[in-house]
């Protein structure tokens, strides 16, 4: 992780170099991960994967919500900056301009500007997406890719700018636990009538990350026990799961 | 000299630089620092924070960091003592001093270039003025003798009669400057005579982050600790308390105003500072009422608890209020919410019978999550508890750093530690304060009365750190106000004594002003107990930055009290 060491002002040219470099970190972990970001339960051939490196972290996780756009408006005033990631910028006070997450939260928290909630994050929005939920059985689009994360964050450090946070809180929460309540569902049928496809449409990284260890692990756990009876045909082709 | 514009003379000058944090040991200062720390964070000024508990660690921290900071900030020491004579400074050193000692060495005052003062220059002070005290012109006397020699070469006649002239003019002079110098020692003695206390550090370094609009609800609420914490270590005066809350309700009022909305009410989890007229019961909420009764100084000194009398009335007093036994014992949060409800009225109803007229006072309570309600005065006995814990392995520096961090929200685990601690401090000296009186222990040796600890004593321990020793003071001098009969004595002031470190055989010395009504707080002990040292040689270190604590060697005990007798007297 990058020591913050240098001496950063706003209104600095230091902010975008540091800034460069804290980006240069993400895209470099994003790139680690991307193998295994796939929505695809891919099971190596004759490879097994060990369980423990199967999931991601959800620090992980939302270490990459982090770079999703929310609308802050600052109070201080800066000229564009240009960073490896994209160019931010030009702010001025009371305008609103659209930053990553993770530069809202670290001005937020230096009393440098003031977030805007997201649209989705809205009270009766939830409520109408919560009853659609419950309605359906497959996933229904999300708010968000990452609603969860975001929500999580933007309620812990900026609570005072979002209106009725608790039932937004609330609100989420219903949603995913009706979500991950069909997952386990889908997992359970999926893994006991050895089924060989799955329709995964609308599910969040988060979402996944929960089931993913369990899963593949009860589907090597399957793998074993199958070519365990039959000793002869080690070489047996499978299909890919 | 006095800063006038805070944000220009001090902080846009910080903002840029690396700056040395030195903070006092005491509850005021470790918020004020605190309130520093975040607007530093906010700026990302680069800082160290160096927690000092005396003199000598004020100049070891100095000289260990002199070569690297040009800036340094003190907090709460510094101004009471001519610090470029202390510290003996390069002449690029620039000081900062936040302090609420009083009164500011008046060279201090009128240094211009090397000592800031983040103090009102109208702050209770009384500075005299600097025509009093400096006289540049020493030199005027050479040159004129000078002079006089070169025109003397002149006819021997008029040479005689110049030299009459010049001769009494000289004796004029000298008689003048003896003049000068008399009234200007006897106008330093009436200034730094006694010792008292200003405004907050805390509320000082809130109005700096007010002017930056940079002000939140936390450096709100450290602000009104810092000034409850003068309040309950007894060091401004009530009106002086008054007047302070007012200004601070001011800010209170406009941080609701400016969140609370109907329709968008906040989360639960926001910070909410009231206004509350509260009961001056130390810790109710976090303990029983009735233990909480039993151990506030308050009402134990007016039940006067240490006798058999005063535990019938305690008892009379529940009763006249309605208040089951059992339900009074029980934790508060779990009393009967019907007897929750009207309580505060209902105990001023009877506390008035009584002759408790100030049973309820003007403070500040904090809520935030659900089931987190603290008062001002809760966390500073808490926060003061855990900086003077006596826990073995556990340095000053690491108490002061566990007290700091217990005023943040996120630490509430630690407050709660700070909390028990403070409720076994408290029962302690509520202990200590009925031995002392039920056996005699405070003795009126003429001018002042006096008490010593002996090293048996249960939780002596605990008495061996200055705030702790001072708080045991002032509850024991009003204990003994109510108890005694002689009205002469009940105008005096206290003097205690503690052992401080056994194996070095040294003691720690504590004197407070008298107790009355309409007391202001003026402790001339410092100057006395300074006096009294010299005049005896005994070993003394007044290191603490209240010149009235300060550390006696066990065997010089007694030489020192005669010496302070006749000096008195």
């Amino acid at each position: 992780m990058v020591q913050s060491g240098h001496h950063v002002t706003v209104g600095d040219v230091a902010l975008s170099s540091y800034v460069s470099l804290v980006r240069s970190c993400t895209l470099q972990r994003g790139k680690k991960q991307t193998g295994r970001t796939e929505l695809g339960l891919k099971y190596w051939k004759n490879k097994v994967i060990e369980p423990n490196k199967a999931a991601m972290d959800p620090s992980e996780v939302e270490f990459l919500a982090e770079k999703e756009m929310v609308k802050i408006i600052p109070n201080f005033s800066l000229d564009k900056i240009y960073l490896i990631g994209g160019d931010l910028g030009p702010f001025n006070p009371g305008l609103p301009v659209d930053v990553p997450v993770w530069l809202a939260l670290n001005l937020k928290q230096r009393q440098k500007c003031r977030i805007v909630p997201p649209a989705w994050m809205d009270v009766e929005k939830l409520e109408e997406m919560r009853e659609l939920e419950r309605k359906e059985d497959t996933f229904t689009p999300v708010p968000s890719p990452y609603y969860m994360e975001l929500t999580k964050v933007l309620l812990n450090y900026a609570s005072d700018n979002i209106p009725k946070a608790d039932e937004i809180r609330t609100l989420v929460k219903d949603i995913w636990d009706t979500r991950i309540a069909k997952l386990r569902l889908s997992a359970d049928s999926f893994i006991s009538q050895l089924e060989a496809h799955a329709k995964l449409d609308n599910l969040t990284l988060m979402e996944i990350n929960t089931i993913r260890a369990f899963l593949l692990d009860s589907l090597n756990c399957m793998y074993k026990l199958r070519s365990n009876l039959q000793p002869g045909s080690s070489k047996k082709q499978f299909t890919d799961y | 000299m006095f800063i006038t514009d805070i944000r220009k003379d001090f902080y846009e000058v910080v903002a840029n630089q690396r700056v040395a944090l030195l903070v006092a040991a005491d509850i005021d200062a470790l918020c004020a620092c605190k309130i520093l720390q975040v607007l530093f964070h906010c700026d990302q000024v680069q800082y160290t924070l160096v927690p000092v508990t005396g003199w000598q660690d004020l100049s070891t921290a100095f000289l260990e960091h002199k070569e690297q900071f040009r800036y340094f900030v003190l907090i709460n020491c510094g101004a009471n003592v001519d610090l470029l004579e202390m510290l003996q400074p390069d002449d690029d050193s620039v000081f900062f001093i936040c302090d609420t000692h009083r009164p500011v060495d008046v060279v201090n005052v009128y240094n211009d270039s090397q000592i800031k003062l983040l103090i009102k220059q109208d702050d209770d002070l009384g500075v005299p003025s600097y025509d009093d005290i400096f006289q540049d012109d020493d030199e005027g006397e050479e040159g004129d003798s000078g002079n006089e020699s070169e025109e003397g070469s002149e006819p021997s006649g008029k040479r005689r009669r110049f030299d009459e002239g010049a001769v009494e003019r000289r004796i004029e002079r000298r008689r003048a400057k003896r003049d000068w110098e008399a009234r200007r020692r006897e106008i330093l003695f009436d200034y730094e005579q006694y010792e008292y206390h200003g405004t907050s550090a805390s509320v000082m370094l809130f109005e700096l982050a007010w002017v930056l609009t940079k002000d939140t609800k936390d450096m709100l609420w450290w602000a009104v600790i810092g000034l409850t914490d003068q309040w309950v270590h007894d060091k401004i005066t009530h009106m002086k308390y008054v007047t302070d809350i007012a200004t601070m309700q001011r800010h209170v009022s406009r941080h609701n105003h400016r969140n609370e909305d109907e329709e968008n009410s906040l989360s639960i989890d926001c910070m909410r500072i009231s206004f509350e007229y509260d009961l001056r019961l130390t810790l109710y909420q976090h303990w029983s009422l009735y233990e909480s009764i039993c151990n506030s100084v308050y009402t134990s000194c007016n039940f006067k608890l240490w006798t058999l009398n005063g535990q019938k009335k305690l008892q009379e007093f529940l009763a006249d209020m309605g208040l089951p036994l059992k339900q009074v014992r029980q934790k508060f949060h779990s009393m009967d919410m019907s007897i929750k409800e009207n309580l505060r009225d209902v105990i001023e109803e009877s506390s008035n019978k009584y002759g408790m007229k100030d049973i309820r006072i003007q403070t500040f309570g904090v809520h935030f999550g659900f089931k987190n309600r603290f008062l001002a005065s809760d966390m500073v006995h808490a926060t003061t508890a855990l900086l003077e814990s006596t826990e073995k392995d556990e340095s000053a520096s690491d108490n002061f750093i566990k007290a700091l961090d217990s005023l943040s929200r996120s630490n509430l685990d630690r407050l709660h530690s700070g909390i028990d601690l403070a409720k076994k401090k408290l029962m302690a000296i509520q202990q200590t304060v009925a031995s002392c009186i039920c056996t005699n222990l405070i003795v009126s040796q003429g001018p002042f009365l006096y008490c010593y600890l002996m090293e048996g004593t249960p939780d002596v321990k605990l008495f061996s750190k200055p705030l702790a020793l001072t708080l045991l003071c002032k509850y024991l001098l009003k204990a003994f106000v109510q108890s005694t009969r002689n009205k002469r004595c009940k105008l005096l002031p206290l003097i205690m004594a503690a052992p401080k470190d056994v194996e070095k055989g040294s003691v720690i010395v504590v004197g407070i002003p008298p107790e009355s009504e309409t007391s202001d707080k003026k402790n001339f002990f410092g100057r006395a107990f300074e006096k009294a040292a010299e005049s005896t040689s005994s070993r003394t270190l007044h290191d603490n930055f209240d010149t009235s604590i300060i550390t006696l060697k066990t065997e010089d005990r007694s030489k020192f009290l005669d010496a302070l007798i006749t000096l008195l007297s």
